[in-house]
């Protein structure tokens, strides 16, 4: 273990990888790792400090292909070093190292990529169902081959003597809500257990943008999930940029900020008026949406829609934000919020229902690789905006705000703390100067060699959007047309600490509250 | 015998009212009150999110839903609209069937946004590719997502369409009127 630390940061990884330090420098390194290597690998990157698994993912495995090979891909977040590593295995066979036994955030990628590719971990642990529909039968499009059997439709185990029992709600559910299905398990009142079926909403995204040209993709990347359009969105367009190997201009980056600290105004804003609504505070609710729809008709009057789609675009921005606009109408727009947040905080009914309700520990978080406000309201210090940098955060950094506790209040805190210094950002964005701009995209004709999902014909892009860091990487073909894109929203990552925190001594009434504080969308999740 | 002839046979000093006079009398009132009170059931099958959050809106202050005597209602059985998002996931295809075989009649079925329209999604193993192939759509709400004045348009408009059907029920059924 000291050795590890000795060798922590970039360099030493890599050696103990068996690499030598790569002469790519750049925010993202690309190494290979061979099939029988991985479990040595993963085993020495959670051991060491400041890395995390940020995704797993797989490509290649085309069924019209004999013997094409399945190539598993991890992403860790190197936060300390400002580094995303990107490990490459190819694996032959149908089975690969068990990597959910070292770093448990792996197994729901493990299940999603034994549903698309139909190879699994080994050992005889039992896949759970994540996307496919129970019906999906082998000849249902998938990005690989078949699974040799049908995942398991997970159910939680009932505890308390016998004398739990599993309710059934969904999952066509409340009002103006997502569809999702919730298995809770309780005794009468006390939530013991809880577990999640998201099938119901997956329309096969990745499946979908396979053969599409990039800005043909972008339009479906959008609506993935549609209240976090730029932070997906960016994350999309900057793997695309990385494959393509194209530089938007600075302008237009400044651009794309502008609008993800909106998208992350008004989400919070969203999350602050459910938060009152699961609490029965109808006046709050009502003060928290005027400040919403005033944030909406903000991006309406800046960008010219209420949620932001069609300004980002690959190589840059569509359109630049109207300044005059902005300036006026934010610090009005924001004022409402801030004041809606400061009477809320003020009013001991409202906080006694969030605080210790919906615990998440700062070592849950870590294992189960959450990110964004859940992950920071443990104390957690992840922000991909101040970890890795794209232009214009590296200009222009933000203060992350981390709270103590993990509870729906330290959120709730978390998520006001980030919508001041957006404001301030926007401000700072829009004085450096932004608008819209393009670089030119070898349309076609992408000059660059190598064979399909080679690293310098695909790429990593990330954004740190409202509920977390968004992670897309994308390989192009030789044609310019997307190979393979993986989305990874945060809503990917945060809903499997949802049990957790639901599980902490919580009443079913506690679940709206904790469901409105985490402020996912199952859109994200079962895309 | 129909109820024309009902009310023509009955008609009569003696007798309160007809079971036309009544029927027509309910149907005014039906009519009337249905201007006043709709309930709204919502049902995703497969948004993006974002037109759940503009519906949730109608309700907020800007909009006011309750002023114009809409309500949202989470009960299928008191519901008199479904307002339909997304494309309609194959897989959802039971749910949604039976969130519409549990509202009694009449009712109306408002496609909501791009998805719903098919203007996102294409038909294939996924997805209808939008709502029109599972659920009877009386109104067509464009827009991604739409926003809650569209909304408000097109819940006016479905109004409209709930009052013709009213008033083509009759209330009577052969022979219950004697």
């Amino acid at each position: 273990m000291t050795a590890l630390r000795q060798d922590a940061g970039l360099p030493g990884l890599l050696s103990l990888l068996g690499h030598d330090a790569v002469a790519d420098d750049g925010p993202v390194v690309t190494v290979a790792v061979a099939a029988t290597d991985t479990e040595a690998a993963v085993r020495r990157l959670a051991a060491a400090p400041g890395a995390r698994l940020a995704d797993l993912f797989a490509s290649g495995g085309n069924p019209a292909i004999d013997g094409d090979p399945v190539v598993l891909r991890m992403v860790w977040g190197l936060d300390s070093d400002r580094r995303y590593l990107v490990t490459e295995s190819v694996i032959e066979g149908e089975r690969y190292p068990a990597l959910s036994d070292i770093v448990p955030a792996a197994f729901t990628e493990e299940c999603e990529i034994y549903e698309q590719f139909g190879i699994r971990p080994a050992g005889d642990k039992p896949l759970n169902r994540v996307a496919l529909p129970p019906q999906a039968d082998p000849g249902f499009p998938r990005l690989g081959r078949p699974p040799a059997e049908q995942p398991a439709d997970v159910h939680a185990a009932h505890f308390v003597g016998g004398q739990a029992f599993e309710f059934p709600f969904g999952p066509v559910r409340g009002v103006g809500v997502e569809s999702l299905y919730y298995g809770l398990v309780t005794s009468g009142e006390e939530l013991v257990d809880l577990y999640l079926f998201t099938w119901h909403k997956h329309r096969g995204v990745e499946w979908r943008l396979r053969g599409r040209t990039p800005r043909e993709a972008l339009f479906q990347v959008e609506r993935t999930e549609g209240l976090g359009a730029v932070g997906v969105g960016w994350a999309f367009a900057a793997a695309t940029e990385a494959a393509a190997g194209v530089e938007p201009p600075a302008r237009a980056m400044r651009t794309r900020a502008i609008a993800l600290e909106l998208e992350r105004l008004y989400n919070h804003a969203a999350a602050t008026a459910a938060l009152c609504q699961s609490t029965g505070l109808a006046v709050g609710q009502a003060a928290a949406e005027i400040a919403l729809e005033r944030l909406l008709r903000l991006n309406a009057a800046a960008f010219g829609h209420r949620y932001l789609f069609g300004v980002v675009d690959i190589g840059g921005a569509r359109c630049g934000p109207d300044a005059a606009a902005l300036r006026r109408e934010l610090p009005g727009a924001y004022g409402e919020l801030r004041r809606a947040a400061d009477a809320l905080l003020g009013t001991n009914s409202f906080l006694d229902r969030l605080e210790a309700t919906g615990i998440l520990t700062q070592e849950a978080a870590q294992r189960l690789g959450m990110v964004g406000p859940v992950a920071r309201a443990t104390g957690l210090r992840v922000d991909a905006r101040a970890d890795h940098p794209a232009a214009p955060y590296a200009e222009h950094p933000p203060a992350v705000a981390t709270g103590q506790g993990g509870d729906v209040l330290a959120r709730f805190r978390v998520m006001q703390a980030e919508a001041a210094e957006s404001v301030r950002l926007i401000g700072d964005l829009l004085e450096a100067g932004a608008g819209p701009g393009c670089a030119d995209l070898p349309e076609g004709t992408i000059s660059r060699t190598g064979p399909p999902g080679s690293p310098d014909r695909s790429g990593l892009g990330w954004a740190e959007s409202s509920r977390g860091e968004a992670l897309a990487w994308v390989s192009l073909d030789e044609g310019g047309r997307i190979a393979r894109a993986r989305l990874r929203p945060a809503s990917v990552r945060n809903w499997r600490g949802f049990d957790d925190a639901c599980r902490s001594q919580n009443v079913f009434t506690d679940v709206p509250i904790i469901e409105a504080s985490f402020w996912l969308t199952v859109a994200g999740m079962s895309r | 015998m129909t109820a024309a002839s009902a009310a023509e046979s009955s008609a009569g000093p003696a007798r309160p009212a007809s079971t036309a006079e009544t029927a027509e009398a309910l149907r005014r009132s039906v009519a009337r009150q249905f201007r006043r009170s709709l309930h709204i059931r919502t049902l995703d099958t497969g948004s993006c999110a974002a037109c759940e959050q503009e519906i949730r809106l109608l309700a907020a202050p800007h909009y006011d839903l309750h002023r114009l005597g809409f309500f949202f209602t989470p009960a299928p059985r008191h519901a008199d609209l479904l307002m339909v998002t997304g494309p309609m996931i194959r897989a959802f295809d039971i749910a949604a069937r039976k969130t519409y075989a549990a509202m009694p009649g009449p009712k109306l079925v408002v496609a909501t946004g791009a998805c719903a329209l098919g203007g996102v999604y294409s038909s294939d193993a996924f997805t209808h590719g939008g709502i029109g192939e599972t659920l009877p759509v009386d109104v067509w709400i464009p827009g991604c997502p739409p926003s809650p004045l569209a909304l408000l348009q097109g819940l006016l408009v479905a109004v409209d369409r709930l009052a013709e059907k009213v008033r083509e029920l009759t209330f009577t059924q052969e022979g219950d009127h004697r």
